[in-house]
């Protein structure tokens, strides 16, 4: 039997080197998140909503003191000023914006405000004031302001120029000197704003951050642990899930006081219930997996397993949860400045200007339209990102 | 199905005794008494308005007492409005609240839904383009800016109409889209993914091979199934109309229950606030808890009994 199948080295031939390369693997291999990035790349709406969110950021920290106004800056001359003006010719290169409150502005052509003209008399009765600048004489006639009052879009004044009536604008022209406006008290609107995305921005990321750590905690703890604490805690996440978490925000706000600090505080410790929940069930998944009774065989105390093994491998759910809960922050904090509960002046975010925004929104409609914009903005990318990212972060869906 | 609803019940008591008592605990935290004020009061006062409001009480005292209160649904006077009740404010101010939410929950189920579908069914067409689109840019923009947006446009702009008050159906048609316009686009999302993950199913085919018409098909396997995350969204979103509706009642002067949270909460008027915020739970809670009942009748799968 044994000489039959006797093996001789005549059997062996070496391989061809060619068919060696054969099965040699020429891509290089990729990690998870190597992998995923790949993936996030092809995503052009996540990859706009992140270029969006670092043009946001940079703009927020750079932007401020890049401009001649500061944020608290204030000039009562100049409230309210539109970002769109409309010019009328007083003579050749010479002309005037009269303002909303029947105040007269010397404009350049290009759209720069270069002063304020003072009335030279005014008659309350006959609602006329008049003006005098480089011996023109102007009267602005705003009778009717009260006759059209409940006509939308009715001329509210007449204007008159060296005894000649001009009614329509000569020309309307961007604000070269205020970007964007400015607000009540005289303040630019585009300066407040870039500051405001400074607060708002930081409120939602330290909100988030907090948010993350008490929900990784707890969720890791009670999905580790398991049994009756697992249970107990649970039932506490479940009370706390069917209370309007907003209602709580509020009364810690009322509790702590309005501030900054506050509201990242109230906000963190309120929204951990959703990530809690999450890493539970990743944990409650995960820990049943080999390496995990290796590592445990291997004396590593639960604190390491926590943190080396079950948190790493689930961050890919968490990450998707923490893009998510950016906007709704962002919303929330507006939601809070907007019944008062937000930062202090002169500090401001994109919810106090839009809830200051709000009083004067029938003549000077552009200071709500800033805030809100950068709000929209922001949430949009965040959620185009958050998309790409679950998309990206799921093995499942691996091309 | 008996012993789950008992023992449903049983945990929303628990739930509302551990709302009352971090609302009570919250609102006694609060530095300075109730009856602070830029003016100082003489100190007889004081204590007079204090032995008033048996706030001189020891504090597990007038915890039982607040306990006792909510569950004989005596939440307690007002401190800044005298002679009132926080009752009373509900009383005057949940039934405009109520009838504002039940309109946008009328208007996202009547709007999200179908929209959410069709734009499934019309996959990569226009349709479905124009839905997307819109339930994209519903969900990132806040209430307050949609009605703000609203009286700009419709009642300040164009004068069609008006942009305070709540008196005909023409005062309803803003402060609804406001409210409504977030959870709108949200449902129509869901159902979009819903749907479309539906019709892939192998069901779906069976029944499209058996010959059904695609009427059939759709409303009879594929909605009834597709429907269910829907529905389960919809009762946390109809408790979130109660309490969002606030910043909508601000910004069109609705005099609902949400005006008077906001100026509790800016009036510092402890009993007010603690009342609504427990009574918005309650309300929350029982919304909840109906939507879980509904919820087993729907989908066979869900066994309430264990």
């Amino acid at each position: 039997m044994t000489d039959q199948f006797k093996i001789t080295p005549d059997l062996w031939e070496p391989i061809v080197i060619e068919d060696r390369e054969k099965d040699k693997i020429v891509r290089k291999s990729l990690t998870y998140w190597q992998d995923a990035w790949r993936r996030l790349k092809k995503n052009h709406l996540s990859m706009l909503g992140l270029g969006v969110i670092f043009l946001l950021a940079f703009a927020a920290i750079i932007g401020p003191t890049l401009s001649p106004y500061s944020y608290s800056d204030q000039d009562l001359n100049m409230s309210n000023m539109p970002p769109r003006l409309e010019l009328h010719k007083l003579e050749d290169g010479t002309f005037v914006h009269v303002h909303k409150e029947y105040r007269l502005y010397e404009v350049s052509e290009s759209g720069e405000i270069l002063s304020r003209i003072q009335h030279t008399k005014e008659d309350m009765i006959n609602k006329t004031r008049e003006f005098e600048f480089n011996g023109n004489e102007i009267v602005i006639d705003y009778k009717l302001a009260a006759i059209n009052k409940d006509v939308p879009n009715a001329p509210k004044f007449t204007l008159t120029i060296n005894g000649q009536q001009n009614d329509t604008a000569d020309k309307t022209v961007w604000n070269k000197t205020y970007l964007f406006g400015t607000d009540t008290l005289g303040r630019d609107i585009f300066v407040r704003n870039l500051f405001g995305a400074r607060i708002s921005l930081l409120i939602a990321l330290v909100a988030t951050i907090v948010q993350f750590f008490i929900g990784v905690i707890y969720g890791g703890v009670s999905g580790y642990v398991g049994g009756r604490v697992d249970n107990f805690m649970m039932r506490v996440v479940d009370i706390v899930d069917t209370i309007p978490l907003m209602l709580y925000v509020i009364l810690l706000m009322v509790v702590l006081g309005a501030g900054l600090m506050t509201i990242i505080i109230a906000l963190g410790s309120v929204y951990w219930v959703r990530m809690a929940r999450l890493v539970r069930g990743q944990v409650l998944s995960i820990k049943e997996n080999e390496f995990i009774l290796a590592a445990r065989t291997l004396g590593a105390s639960p604190w390491r397993i926590m943190v080396r093994h079950l948190i790493p491998n689930s961050m890919g759910a968490i990450i998707v949860s923490l893009a998510m809960m950016v906007p709704s922050a962002i919303f929330t904090e507006s939601f809070l400045s907007f019944i008062g509960l937000g930062v202090s002046a002169p500090q401001a975010s994109w919810g106090t200007l839009a809830s200051d925004a709000m009083g004067g929104l029938r003549t000077y409609a552009y200071q709500l339209f800033v805030p809100s914009f950068f709000i929209s903005m922001t949430v949009l990318s965040f959620n185009f990102l958050g998309d790409g990212l679950r998309d990206a972060l799921d093995p499942r869906l691996r091309k | 199905m008996g012993k789950y609803i008992i023992r449903r019940l049983i945990s929303m008591i628990i739930t509302l005794v551990f709302v009352a008592s971090i609302t009570f605990f919250l609102m006694h935290a609060v530095p300075g008494g109730p009856f602070q004020s830029e003016k100082a009061l003489p100190e007889a006062v004081i204590q007079a308005l204090n032995e008033k409001y048996h706030l001189d009480d020891p504090l597990w005292k007038q915890y039982l007492d607040y306990m006792k209160g909510v569950f004989t649904f005596q939440l307690g006077p007002s401190f800044k409005r005298v002679g009132t009740t926080v009752n009373d404010l509900i009383i005057a101010g949940f039934p405009y609240s109520a009838k504002l939410g039940f309109f946008a929950t009328l208007a996202i189920v009547a709007l999200g839904i179908p929209a959410g579908i069709i734009s499934a069914l019309k996959s990569n067409k226009w349709q479905d383009y124009l839905v997307t689109i819109l339930a994209t840019v519903g969900v990132a923009v806040p209430s307050f800016v949609i009605g703000a947006l609203f009286i700009y446009v419709f009642s300040s702009k164009l004068g069609w109409l008006p942009s305070f008050g709540l008196t005909s159906w023409k005062h309803y048609i803003g402060p609804v889209i406001a409210l409504s316009g977030f959870s709108l686009a949200f449902v129509a999302r869901l159902t979009r993914s819903s749907v479309l993950e539906v019709m892939q199913q192998d069901y779906i085919r069976t029944a499209r091979a058996k010959g059904l018409p695609e009427i059939v098909v759709i409303v009879k396997h594929a909605l009834k199934n597709a429907l269910i995350p829907v529905v389960t969204y919809l009762g946390p979103m109809i408790a979130a109309m109660m309490t969002g509706s606030f910043i909508v009642e601000k910004i069109f002067a609705i005099p609902g229950m949400g005006k008077y949270f906001v100026e509790s909460v800016s009036s510092r008027d402890y009993t007010v606030l603690m009342g609504t915020t427990i009574f918005y739970a309650a309300f929350s809670i029982t919304m909840i808890f109906v939507v879980d009942i509904a919820y087993g009748f729907i989908d066979p799968r869900i066994k309430l009994g264990d």
